[in-house]
């Protein structure tokens, strides 16, 4: 019986785990004292802000569509799914009016390249955030 | 000179495809992009005319609606790229075109300048009709995004863009021109055809959930063929029955020159909005052109489209009108009764073609880069070889 529940208790957690959405950090070089919310890093996303507010560049990194985070990052920040996602980049990319954030193949990746880059700005899950990155906000 | 604009195509195009692919010294990034659409159409009418050409009633076409294009889009970084766009569709049996050949430079966070060989923004979708997997439908709606000719021109061109608040404001204007072939639904031919001196700007103001566009296009038409082949062999009859009537030759040099289309100016212009609230997709937009001061009648275009968004299906109905004006004030002043009801006859037959209908599209992403898209559409053309008619497809576009 108690292994039934185990089991039983360890498929739900299984079957249920993509409805829960792990909390995000939206992350940049820990030099960067700029303001963000998510309004703004919206802008940065879409292509239509291309500065931090104090004037410094600003490059957005995404991760592969298939993370949660990422998952997570455009449902809540972008409002979009990524369809709709790639529909909106679809228009800008063949008409040379912007190129969508470079996908990163893994969160440890993103953390390095913002730890190293004050023009970067990237999101991951919130439990692999590190002192090398300053969190912006979470979500 | 089409010969010369051939030349300074393919000069175009070349520069850019080795500025793209052949950058041994410069560590440049080239992206791969692509899209691509197959599409299986079927139409009850047998006219094969445009917009919907090379259809045989009631059978299933997949080469008519289906195409393929690749890009590459070398950063040569420091705000500059070259972008080159291979392109093919079944219509033209799948023969590659350079679509797009052209060199753009960052000049600051607000502007961008582009020159070479690019879309042609006629309309506010025009840039990325081809693009199937950008919108909902399986073919943007016939009546304003008729399949124009002229839809890649060389020239130059500013895009813009600002953030006012929180809308986000991006405008374009552009200079160039366009030689090739323009469809004749007079005569139901291809005749040669040029604009010269294309000057064009738009723009678009978006919130969060709501577009408002608008935008107009200018040029001199460069028409001698299309006088020489098609208008003035309409008037021919007409012009010989006046001389034999009385009308001088000063009259029949100035009715001429009413008729013709070489050298007035065409002008587009169109307008609409954009609503994606809560699920709820809602298009309109509304385009008026035409030759100014001459036979080509003004076309009134417009589409209007409701969907919703069930998670990943799109449901959308629309309903399309292109309709045509006749105003004869181009005819003010020509006072022989022959000559003015000749001119009459000749707008009239070019006023001659609308057509409306409504359709059903729906919208499934199935995978990450593709959606399968399937749709109905009945129609009325008031050209007697289309009529009524009903055509349906299916297919799949693609992105990558």
């Amino acid at each position: 019986m108690k292994n039934r529940v185990l089991i039983l208790t360890a498929v739900l957690a299984t079957l249920s785990s993509p409805l829960v959405l792990a909390e995000v950090a939206v992350i940049v070089h820990p030099s960067n004292n700029n303001t963000l919310d998510a309004a703004t890093v919206a802008k940065i996303y879409l292509g239509r802000e291309k500065s931090f507010a104090d004037g410094q560049s600003v490059v957005p990194m995404s991760l592969a569509e298939s993370t949660a985070s990422s998952a997570s990052f455009n449902d809540v920040v972008l409002k979009k799914s990524a369809s709709q996602l790639k529909a909106y980049w679809s228009k800008l990319v063949f008409t040379g009016k912007g190129t969508p954030p470079k996908e990163l193949a893994s969160e440890d990746e993103m953390l390095k390249l913002v730890a190293g880059n004050p023009n970067l700005i990237g999101f991951v899950d919130a439990s692999k955030v590190d002192a090398s990155v300053k969190v912006a906000f979470k979500f | 000179m089409k010969l010369q604009n051939k030349a300074r195509q393919h000069w175009l195009v070349g520069s850019v495809l080795l500025t793209t692919l052949y950058l041994p010294s410069v560590a440049a990034e080239v992206k791969l992009n692509g899209f691509a659409s197959i599409r299986g159409t079927s139409v009850s009418s047998d006219g094969g005319l445009a917009p919907y050409p090379n259809y045989e009633e009631g059978e299933l076409s997949f080469k008519t609606e289906s195409l393929f294009a690749i890009q590459a889009s070398a950063d040569l970084s420091e705000g500059l790229s070259a972008t080159i766009q291979l392109y093919g569709d079944g219509a033209n049996d799948f023969s590659v075109d350079a679509r797009w050949a052209y060199i753009s430079y960052q000049l600051n966070d607000t502007h961008r300048v582009s020159g070479g060989r690019f879309a042609n923004p006629i309309f506010h979708q025009s840039e990325y009709e081809k693009v199937g997997y950008a919108h909902n439908f399986s073919r943007l709606p016939k009546a304003v995004y008729i399949g124009f000719d002229f839809s890649t021109i060389e020239g130059i061109a500013l895009d813009s863009q600002y953030n006012i608040g929180d809308y986000n404001l991006q405008t374009k204007v552009l200079y160039g021109s366009w030689a090739g072939e323009s469809f004749s639904a007079v005569t139901n031919n291809f005749v040669d055809f040029g604009l010269n001196k294309i000057m064009s700007g738009n723009a678009t103001l978006a919130g969060d959930w709501w577009q408002l566009f608008g935008g107009v296009f200018a040029a001199e038409i460069d028409g001698a063929v299309i006088d020489s082949t098609t208008v003035f062999p309409l008037a021919a009859g007409g012009i010989a029955f006046a001389t034999a009537n009385g009308a001088t030759a000063a009259q029949v040099a100035d009715f001429k020159n009413r008729l013709s289309w070489d050298k007035k100016d065409a002008l587009y212009w169109f307008s609409g909005f954009a609503v994606d609230y809560s699920n709820w997709l809602v298009d309109f937009e509304y385009v008026d052109y035409g030759v100014k001061d001459s036979t080509d009648a003004i076309n009134t275009s417009w589409y209007l489209a409701l969907g919703h968004r069930f998670d990943n299906v799109v449901v959308t109905i629309h309903t399309e009108d292109y309709a045509q004006k006749a105003d004869f004030d181009f005819l003010n002043g020509v006072t022989h009764p022959v000559l003015l009801a000749t001119g009459k006859g000749i707008h009239n037959a070019f006023a001659q073609r609308e057509f409306d209908g409504v359709g059903l599209s729906v919208r499934y992403d199935f995978h990450p880069s593709a959606a399968f898209k399937a749709d109905y559409f009945k129609g009325t053309d008031t050209r007697a070889a289309v009529g009524d008619y009903q055509m349906f497809s299916f297919g799949i576009d693609l992105v990558f």
